[in-house]
């Protein structure tokens, strides 16, 4: 909130443009708010928010190319949320990321002014910075326990969504990692354990400190040294395998 | 397994040849033979047998009753009641010798070569007799696993009636469309009014058509347009619709909400995902004894996908199993931009099959 003109700077993502205009015709009724975007897609509340920088999102889940908890893990972990679905079933999934409140549709208007009254008191707090970490983020775009489908970055504004089976392998890199897909690299924010966690096991395999294999990419390991070993992948690519990335590949294979 | 050898049946077996063994020793001892050559021989004799007559189970197994065959079938198992009698009589030949031996009297022998015609006849009726038993245990086992299987065809199609009942109004359909509704009371109060005339229109319908056991494929198609009436409201210009239906098809018996659902997948897991949304296509038409219903949508083939085939779908198999077993298809096609979902039904029309 932007302390001077005591203004709130809202955002409002939903794919249906009728949700869009009901929040719109509720949040007039609180002068305090200014709408900085009405978005009806992943992308574009990802391009706006980072262009405009709102104080608050309001968010659905269910929406075309992201889903609102993609759209929060992309965005990282500061941007206070109020999520706005016909699904109660995300609910703890929401309470995983810190949300601020959690609305269903139908939206009534009281409850809608509650959850903003709660967002003012957080932000008034100034408590924006330990809202969430990004392993609960990512944690949380996995539904029902099932294993990372696809791994989101972006550069900027613009977002990729790498499905895993395209990945070949993830390198380590200082605080991020580099993800190998369809002959490009990306570079996302995160540790190479936090990612190796959601990646489904049968299938992605840490064969080094550094480094982890799309199984199905290997072609063959060749004996470099005495206790090293190195990967031959399909397209000719060469990755390092330790003594227990060895033996994790061996007992998978 | 062997119908007597199990559940204690073995007993009552034994028992039902009590009597034969008792008349056999009997009339033995009426031609004036002593007591003791008639117990030794007609005693050890019948247990024997009658362990040898379970046999023809394995021959009742391997020939089914079949009026197409019954003279196969009999010429078989005379044949094998025949076998069965001589190999028992050879046993049975060596065993009066021993009890010639035993008894001390050489002629036991020759007095039961002399009964050898009548013993033969007599064996292979008991073979055959025994050989009827096991048709009447079969057909009887038979007739059993086939009530059971039908009872429980139905408790299953119940099932998957009522289920599919509670599954017809997706609650999220229901709670997504009332807040069109009310986003529209303030833009627009003469569309939420025809809003709030669809959603009634379509809940009506469905609790009205779910409740029956067929409807026509023409009522069917209405509740899917009331259903598509209310999310074209939601999705705007995202959800265009294709309707290729054949006239011959409309007059078709189907069981009620077969359409439905897969309209309503086609939307959520289709139409839904897609930014610009798309085109759904439902198509229905008669192929000779068959209805084809058709309905097919894009997909965004970057999208997340829900594994398996969908509760919807499943439950929709379901529901047409156990009305028509094997004569209904639910078959689905996939592409990484497309989900197509074909059913074929046998086509009755009119009322009745």
């Amino acid at each position: 909130m932007d302390p001077e003109r005591g203004t709130l700077r809202v955002m409002v993502v939903d794919d249906e443009a009728l949700a869009r205009d009901l929040l719109r015709e509720h949040l007039s009724a609180h002068p305090d708010v200014r709408i900085v975007a009405l978005c009806a897609n992943g992308f574009e509340a990802v391009r706006a928010a980072t262009e405009t920088k709102p104080d608050l999102l309001l968010l659905d889940i269910q929406m075309p190319k992201l889903d609102g908890f993609e759209v929060l893990e992309l965005l990282g972990g500061d941007v206070p949320v109020i999520f706005v679905t016909a699904y109660d079933e995300h609910a703890l999934r929401a309470f995983e990321v810190h949300a601020v409140d959690y609305l269903l549709k139908p939206v009534a208007p009281e409850r809608l002014a509650e959850a903003l009254a709660r967002a003012r008191s957080r932000l008034a707090l100034g408590d924006r910075a330990p809202l969430r970490s990004l392993r609960d983020l990512v944690a949380a775009t996995r539904s029902g326990g099932r294993f990372l489908e696809r791994i989101l970055v972006r550069d900027a504004s613009r977002v990729h969504v790498l499905p895993v089976d395209t990945v070949d392998h993830i390198e380590a890199r200082d605080d991020c990692i580099a993800v190998r897909a369809g002959g490009q690299t990306h570079l996302k924010p995160q540790t190479l354990a936090e990612i190796e966690a959601l990646l489904d096991p049968a299938r992605f395999v840490r064969i080094h400190r550094s480094y982890i294999l799309n199984v199905d990419r290997l072609a063959k390991i060749e004996l470099y040294a005495k206790d090293s070993r190195v990967a031959i992948l399909k397209d000719g690519t060469k990755l390092p395998v330790s003594r227990a990335g060895y033996a994790r590949l061996r007992e998978l294979l | 397994m062997h119908p007597i050898l199990v559940r204690g049946r073995l007993p009552i077996y034994l028992a039902a040849w009590g009597p034969i063994a008792g008349l056999w020793v009997a009339l033995s001892a009426a031609a004036g033979r002593g007591w003791r050559e008639a117990l030794g021989l007609a005693l050890p004799l019948a247990v024997l047998y009658a362990f040898a007559c379970l046999g023809s189970w394995w021959l009742c197994r391997a020939l089914p009753l079949d009026w197409a065959h019954s003279l196969r079938i009999t010429a078989a198992h005379a044949l094998a009641g025949a076998t069965t009698s001589a190999a028992w009589l050879a046993v049975g030949r060596l065993w009066s010798r021993v009890l010639a031996a035993t008894l001390g009297d050489p002629a036991v022998v020759s007095r039961y070569l002399g009964d050898l015609p009548l013993l033969f006849a007599v064996g292979a009726l008991l073979f055959v007799l025994v050989s009827s038993v096991h048709y009447l245990l079969i057909s009887f086992e038979t007739s059993r696993a086939a009530e059971r299987r039908a009872l429980e065809m139905e408790v299953h199609a119940r099932e998957a009636r009522l289920r599919a009942l509670t599954a017809q109004v997706n609650p999220h359909f229901l709670f997504n469309s009332l807040n069109s509704v009310s986003a529209l009371t303030g833009s627009d109060p003469a569309a939420a009014r025809r809003m709030c005339l669809l959603l009634a229109d379509f809940l009506r319908s469905t609790l009205r058509l779910g409740g029956q056991e067929e409807i026509s494929l023409d009522d069917e198609l209405a509740l899917a347009d009331a259903f598509l009436g209310v999310e074209r409201v939601r999705f705007g210009t995202r959800l265009a619709v294709e309707r290729n239906v054949s006239e011959d098809s409309r007059e078709c018996r189907v069981p009620p909400l077969i359409l439905q659902p897969l309209v309503e997948n086609a939307i959520v897991h289709g139409i839904a995902g897609l930014v610009d949304g798309g085109t759904l296509r439902i198509t229905a038409q008669r192929i000779a004894d068959r209805v084809e219903i058709a309905v097919e949508n894009p997909r965004d083939p970057g999208g997340r996908r829900t594994p398996g085939p969908g509760f919807g779908l499943s439950t929709l198999r379901e529901r047409l199993a156990a009305r028509f077993g094997s004569e209904a298809r639910l078959e689905v096609r996939e592409a990484p931009d497309a989900f197509a979902v074909t059913l074929r039904l046998p086509a009755r029309s009119g009322h009745g099959p």
